[in-house]
């Protein structure tokens, strides 16, 4: 699924800004956002990353403030914004960003720059079949494009730029297109969307997606305390009940009511307050229909969307069925769902360790992506480590990511994209405790490889010994890093 | 490298080599051996059929093999298992007159790749000549490859050892010595399995032919007389195996580690469960310096009085019996000792996920719409060539590190699909879903379910699950009632076979 997506963010366009004006108001409040980008490099982790670039929409909001999506400004080294009938480029910079939900907001240090703009206003949710303009900056020219399509859908989407979360998303039929990307989708003269997603061309025709406005408000409101505090989740799965056998078993009439919970998740929300087996029948006093839905004043959603649109802090209430009786729970949000590492991410350095020219590294979505290793238990390890609850023992899969070959590591090779288990009989949980074992004085250093059943032995004065030689052939520049 | 060569099958042969009979043979380059005649192998057409494991109740269809027999003496035939492989009926041609004869396995050794047939009738082999098994054959010594023409002549190629070594077999990936021929074989009629002769005796069977090197691989001899020894018996026991992997232990920081002074030796990374050298002691992290009285080099090597260095699994495999116990010397926390381990086959259909399942239909219970399997390498096989990417991952993952589970756990049981009915209403999408226990009962093979589920509690079935949803609940007498339906609009000839 997550492949088809191309997220519409129009890279490395080398052309001038072009500075003439469009007509309207609208088109005076969209602006044009240039990015240098630069990308971590995870097989080399102390490289500073392959600078890239490109070229994405953002519109004035409120407050002197731009609106784009995340994916137009991750990793950005330095960003510009420009507008119609304005030449000069003005440097801006990140305020907030939420990658969960693929928005951004920037601001600009120069006033000159909001001199003669109006902010736009935000709209609702527009009526299926209605028509709708996108405003950008898409491939195929420089000046401001408008597209104009229909509202096609309203619905819960992946949304590709974290690769692990589903918001409400609007599919519309008009042209969006790299570039598009952060621009407004504008209805009567108000935003009712954010440009954001696609399909690519051989997949499907037509088929854009904007975020909606519960989206963005959602977000301005997070903001709103100056930081950025992400989705709460429940952290929990569940299971349509339809099956008459499961309902009568679990004590529950045919009414078509009730999802069974099938794992609480560790470190969760609900961890401690919702157990496998639970029914749960209603949220915040909706009743939950048998498929996970509920029912609210504009319609059908899935119950996540009761969740998805509270704050850090905020409470939901649940009644449960458990062991035959009914119980209010309450579930205080506090968390965030726990596994980020199963997430594309942004705006960080790689963490990694090197000793003896061994390379150690946490295995998370951005690992997988670059490196994608075959070996199959540290494939089942990464994919299992919710379902199996795995993090419990490794809060990080630590790997031997890479080898700088030197006489001292030769023997070491067959066992690249092994888990660590073990060092000199400690042990590993996190990255931390890599650093632990070995700052640790020891004759041998014995590395213990999850079902391996021969451990890597380093000897200390080798490794000494080596250490200066593996920096300067290998342009080490910097031994570990251990930020998050 | 098994995947490098190819068995001998029509569609591997590169398109500019013409069929014989539209051109005349290649000249052989030294004339057959005058002993070798057609009066020493017969024609096999060999009828095979697969199961659907996906839907175990379903047989393929069938599909034939044509290939060359070898007579041994004592009136039996000589071919590799894979020509018979799930074999639904068998046919013998002889060469010259193309009197058929029908016939039967009377011993397959799947990991030995190797099979011995014999004739329903016993006059058929009558005026045959049977072929003695060769022996001390060395690298560069010269051999025939024995092909029919369509017409039914015998056609001969020339041949020479270039390689004797230990490599995986084809079938069940156990490692057997095997000799590499180099030979401009060109494809001929019924070309599934070639013997291959030298000074009028039997080298050994061809398994697999590259066209492009031009290279063959041999059963050689050493493997068919210890299959043929075995099989005189009367019950057939297999190549033993000791049960061990183990590592190189070149790196002179660990051999500085483990305070070893000598050279050589390999260091032992694994032991199966319940192997022999599991029951003989032996454990990760011990060191082998030798085993039959032969010196073992750091890279598992030991030296072969005819081959040269070669891996020491050929002493445990090949050059020992079943039951034998052999000797190996010990190094364990500075302490030399000798463990004597008692050689063992492995039965594939007792592992906790069978690797090859040829000789029978494979299990299964369908219960309600519930269909429920147990775990085998041929299952995950169905998603192709590229089944351990694209099976399952939680089921690849089972037969990856089954060593690792706990030893109670004789098989993987699990939910292999939902056949839509009334009373599986809602669990449709449910698929490859690891039973846990049913009815509260653990569940370590298939009869287990069986048993289980004729004890519903509280008048219901609860079978638990490894993955989400975790609980399936199950009204028993709705799936009962429903069991008929289901086998008639599914066309399932039985609820269940173990």
């Amino acid at each position: 699924m997550q492949r088809l997506w191309i997220v519409i963010w129009l890279a490395c366009l080398a052309a001038p800004v072009s500075a003439i004006a469009a007509p309207g108001k609208i088109a005076a409040s969209v602006v044009r956002i240039e990015a240098a980008t630069q990308d971590p490099n995870y097989r080399v982790p102390w490289s500073p990353g392959r600078m890239s670039g490109g070229v994405g929409a953002g519109f004035i909001i409120e407050g002197k403030r731009i609106m784009t999506n995340a994916h137009v400004v991750s990793n950005a080294r330095f960003l510009t914004v420009s507008k119609q009938g304005d030449p000069k480029p003005y440097p801006a910079r990140v305020l907030h960003v939420a990658h969960d939900s693929d928005l951004a907001i920037l601001e600009i240090e120069d006033p000159q720059f909001f001199h003669n703009t109006q902010p736009l206003s935000f709209g609702g949710i527009p009526e299926i079949e209605s028509t709708v303009s996108v405003f950008g900056f898409p491939i195929g020219g420089d000046r401001l494009s408008v597209t104009r399509g229909i509202v096609s859908r309203v619905d819960f989407q992946p949304y590709s730029h974290s690769g692990m979360d589903s918001h409400l998303a609007i599919q519309i039929d008009a042209a969006i297109n790299p570039g598009n990307s952060g621009g407004p989708v504008m209805q009567d003269g108000k935003v009712v969307g954010v440009a954001f997603q696609g399909y690519s061309g051989d997949v499907a025709q037509n088929v854009g997606y904007m975020i909606p406005t519960p989206v963005v408000n959602r977000f301005l409101a997070d903001v709103k305390d100056g930081t950025y505090d992400h989705y709460m989740d429940l952290a929990l799965s569940y299971f349509p009940l339809f099956n008459p056998a499961a309902r009568r078993a679990l004590g529950l009439p045919d009414d078509n009511n009730g999802v069974w919970v099938g794992d609480v998740y560790g470190g969760g929300s609900s961890s401690g307050r919702v157990q496998r087996g639970d029914v749960l029948l209603a949220i915040d006093g909706n009743a939950i229909a048998s498929d996970g839905s509920v029912e609210l004043p504009e319609g059908t959603v899935e119950m996540a969307e009761i969740v998805e649109r509270k704050l850090k802090g905020d409470k939901v209430e649940l009644q449960i069925l458990r062991d035959g009786k009914k119980l209010a729970v309450t579930v205080p949000l506090n968390e965030r769902w726990p596994f980020e590492l199963q997430a594309n991410a942004y705006d960080v350095a790689p963490r990694f360790l090197t000793f003896g020219g061994l390379i150690f590294q946490p295995v998370d979505k951005n690992f997988m992506t670059e490196h994608n290793p075959s070996d199959l238990r540290l494939r089942y390890i990464f994919d299992h480590l919710i379902t199996d609850h795995l993090y419990s023992e490794r809060p990080e899969i630590i790997t031997l990511s890479g080898i700088l070959p030197d006489p001292i590591n030769s023997y070491a090779s067959d066992f690249i994209y092994s888990v660590v288990d073990k060092i000199n009989d400690q042990k590993i949980r996190r990255l931390e405790d890599v650093e632990k074992a070995l700052a640790e004085p020891a004759e041998f250093y014995v590395i213990h490889l999850l079902g391996e059943g021969r451990p890597i032995v380093l000897e200390r004065k080798e490794v000494e010994k080596a250490r200066e030689r593996i920096r300067q052939r290998y342009g080490v520049t910097r031994e570990s890093n251990l930020n998050s | 490298m098994s995947s490098f060569f190819r068995l001998i099958l029509l569609s591997v042969w590169s398109a500019p080599l013409l069929l014989a009979g539209t051109t005349p043979p290649a000249k052989p380059i030294s004339p057959p051996t005058p002993q070798v005649t057609d009066q020493s192998f017969v024609r096999i057409i060999a009828t095979n059929q697969n199961y659907e494991f996906l839907r175990p109740w379903v047989k393929r269809p069938p599909y034939s093999r044509r290939g060359l027999g070898t007579v041994l003496a004592g009136g039996k035939i000589l071919v590799t298992a894979e020509l018979v492989l799930r074999n639904t009926y068998l046919e013998l041609e002889q060469i010259g007159t193309g009197e058929k004869c029908p016939a039967e396995i009377e011993v397959i050794d799947y990991q030995a790749n190797l099979a011995l047939l014999k004739p329903a009738r016993e006059d058929f082999l009558k005026t045959h000549v049977p072929l003695e098994v060769d022996h001390g054959a060395r690298v560069g010594d010269r051999a025939e490859i024995v092909q029919l023409e369509a017409n039914g002549s015998i056609a001969m190629t020339a041949a020479t050892l270039s390689t004797i070594t230990v490599s995986p077999y084809p079938i069940d990936e156990m490692s057997l010595l095997i000799f590499r021929l180099s030979s401009p074989l060109q494809q001929r009629d019924g070309s599934f399995v070639l013997p291959a002769v030298r000074n009028g005796r039997l080298l050994g069977l061809l398994m697999r032919y590259d066209a492009r090197s031009q290279t063959a691989e041999l059963i050689p001899p050493e493997i068919i007389s210890h299959f043929l020894k075995d099989a005189a018996t009367g019950h057939y026991s297999g190549f033993p195996r000791v049960g061990i992997s183990f590592a190189s232990l070149r790196d002179p920081q660990l051999r500085r580690y483990l305070g070893l002074k000598d050279p050589g030796g390999v260091f032992v990374d694994g032991v199966a469960p319940d192997s022999p050298a599991a029951k003989a002691g032996i454990q990760s992290g011990d060191v082998v310096l030798s085993a039959k009285g032969q010196a073992i080099d750091s890279d598992g090597n030991y030296d072969h009085p005819l081959y040269g260095r070669l891996p020491f699994s050929h002493l445990m495999t090949t050059e020992s019996a079943s039951g034998e116990a052999i000797p190996l010397q010990i190094w364990r926390k500075g302490q030399l000792q000798t463990l004597k381990v008692t050689a063992e086959p492995r039965d594939p259909a007792q592992m906790k996920v069978p690797s090859i399942l040829f000789n029978k239909p494979p299990k299964y219970l369908v219960s309600g719409g519930l269909v429920f399997q147990e775990l085998s390498r041929p299952y995950l096989m169905e998603w192709g060539a590229d089944w351990r990417n694209t099976a399952p991952q939680r089921l690849v993952y089972y037969d990856a590190f089954q060593d690792e589970l706990p030893t109670d756990r004789a098989k993987i049981v699990f939910l292999s699909r939902v056949l839509p009915s009334p009373s599986v209403l809602g669990y449709e999408p449910l698929e490859h879903l690891v039973i846990r226990s049913v009815n509260g009962k653990p569940i370590n093979r298939l009869e287990d379910v069986a048993e289980a589920l004729k004890q519903p509690v509280g008048g219901f079935h609860k079978i638990e699950t490894e993955e989400d949803p975790g609980v399936i609940y199950l009204d028993p007498k709705a799936a009962e009632s429903e069991a008929e339906s289901v086998k008639t609009q599914y066309g399932i000839p039985a609820l269940q076979n173990f």
